[in-house]
């Protein structure tokens, strides 16, 4: 079994792991950081559940081996919440009624915190595309649409 | 702990190499078929699918300071191997006339994908749904390979000899991708069907690009590149290319050549689309590339 000793710094903390070479970053999130916002939908790429940042840039946790993270700098909804964007856009959620199994949505929340780093008034279209790599099954999206767009207005940068 | 989901995939070592000479190096020391891993977002599912399991992978994904950018230099342009598509988007250069790469890049996977693919691993996938080789491939582009021995250039026609199969040799690693921007009366266009906008593999993907004589009229040289030429391949649609050059721009030519165009196809069936539909998209494709890089060339002129 191949194995190797990596360090990756999750939402401000540095975490010296040893991972399979197998692992990918989505196992060592849940299974040895347990941060279970991160979900595991499709495993393939196709339903973006498993979103998070990576060095800032909006990734898919399970297309991606833990091994390749040795150094660098991961951000889950739960190194967000005390951010003021994410708890206005969080708020805009309820107000919305947005969530509803509630299975995409940290990944739905991060991505938006991500569109409001860009843009203080995003177009629905720009929502759209922000958010078309995170499939929803409940909502029929319109909720979520209107609550980022809410979200994102009076946002700091 | 072993989850579900990490015992679909078989083991394997992962070798990370503290540079290109030390990649090519174990390349060539090991000649175990190591495969090379850059971000992953292609080779992983199919490794959890035991499409294949490799034993050892290279991570060449660090190598962003070598194989990352966007340049152009006495002419050429060059993308290193490991720049991203969202890079593609970011450039300032796909603009005019290299706007068929912005095009592309906007209908490639997802935002979250963008983020890390890459245009090398797109290449080297040689997958039939790829969208960016039969962009490339219209751009005329060639491909620089390194082993330790040496390097060499590959013309990307060449390149892709069958579904999921390439010309590079196991100790080889794509390095570059270049081409020369189309120059006189010259336009670019991309389209691409799926069955949703985004996030989608491509049923049929088609990429022109088209030159026009000095009247702007007559074709001077057209490439038209299509994912599953004769098969599943992605290739240059020969016959037809050669079939607009020195002919005009009319309904009755574009017809011609659509009816060339469906003779060199054999566009198969999958749970996709059936290869009949597949076969009428590629032909009115064919039309709209023509007439939209046309009347470019005309607004620009």
């Amino acid at each position: 079994m191949a194995k190797r000793a990596i360090t990756i710094n999750v939402n401000g903390t540095e975490h010296p792991v040893r991972v399979d070479t197998r692992d990918r970053l989505i196992d060592v999130l849940r299974d040895e950081l347990n941060l279970k916002s991160v979900k595991e939908g499709c495993s393939t790429g196709d339903c973006g559940i498993c979103a998070v940042l990576v060095d800032g840039k909006l990734v898919n946790s399970c297309l991606m081996l833990a091994a390749q993270c040795d150094g660098r700098r991961v951000t889950t909804l739960e190194g967000l919440l005390e951010d003021p964007n994410m708890k206005r856009i969080q708020s805009s959620f309820i107000a919305n009624n947005a969530a509803q199994c509630g299975f995409c949505t940290p990944a739905m929340l991060v991505a938006s915190w991500d569109l409001a780093r860009h843009s203080t008034e995003p177009s629905n279209e720009e929502i759209k595309v922000a958010i078309s790599g995170i499939l929803c099954r409940c909502t029929g999206y319109y909720q979520i649409i209107d609550s980022i767009r809410e979200g994102c207005e009076g946002r700091q940068r | 702990m072993l989850s579900r989901q990490k015992v679909l995939m078989s083991s394997f070592e992962l070798y990370s190499p503290t540079d290109l000479n030390d990649a090519l190096r174990f390349m060539e020391q090991e000649e175990r078929k190591a495969a090379v891993i850059a971000s992953g977002t292609d080779l992983l599912p199919r490794m959890r699918r035991r499409q294949i399991s490799p034993s050892v992978l290279l991570d060449i994904s660090s190598f962003t300071e070598d194989l990352r950018y966007v340049k152009q230099t006495e002419g050429t342009i060059r993308l290193g191997a490991l720049t991203t598509v969202a890079d593609l988007l970011e450039s300032p250069m796909f603009h005019g006339k290299l706007s068929i790469i912005r095009e592309a890049a906007t209908l490639f996977g997802a935002p979250q994908v963008r983020n890390v693919a890459t245009v090398g691993g797109n290449i080297c996938s040689a997958a039939s749904s790829e969208d960016l080789i039969p962009v490339f491939m219209a751009l005329g582009a060639s491909l620089r390979l390194v082993s330790a021995r040496g390097e060499r250039t590959v013309a990307l026609k060449d390149f892709i000899v069958g579904k999921r199969q390439t010309a590079m040799k196991p100790s080889e690693i794509l390095v570059e991708i270049s081409f020369t921007p189309p120059d006189g009366h010259s336009w670019t266009a991309y389209e691409k069907l799926g069955r949703r906008n985004m996030l989608i593999l491509a049923m049929v993907n088609e990429a022109l690009s088209l030159t026009l004589e000095d009247d702007l009229q007559t074709v001077h040289s057209a490439r038209v590149a299509l994912n599953r030429v004769s098969g599943k391949i992605p290739a240059l649609a020969v016959k037809t290319s050669e079939f607009l050059e020195g002919k005009k721009v009319t309904d009755q030519n574009i017809a011609k050549a659509e009816k060339i165009l469906a003779s060199e196809l054999s566009l198969t069936s999958d749970f996709r689309g059936s290869g009949e539909y597949r076969t009428e998209v590629a032909k009115v494709y064919l039309r709209r590339l023509v007439e939209r890089c046309a009347l470019q060339i005309r607004g620009t002129s």
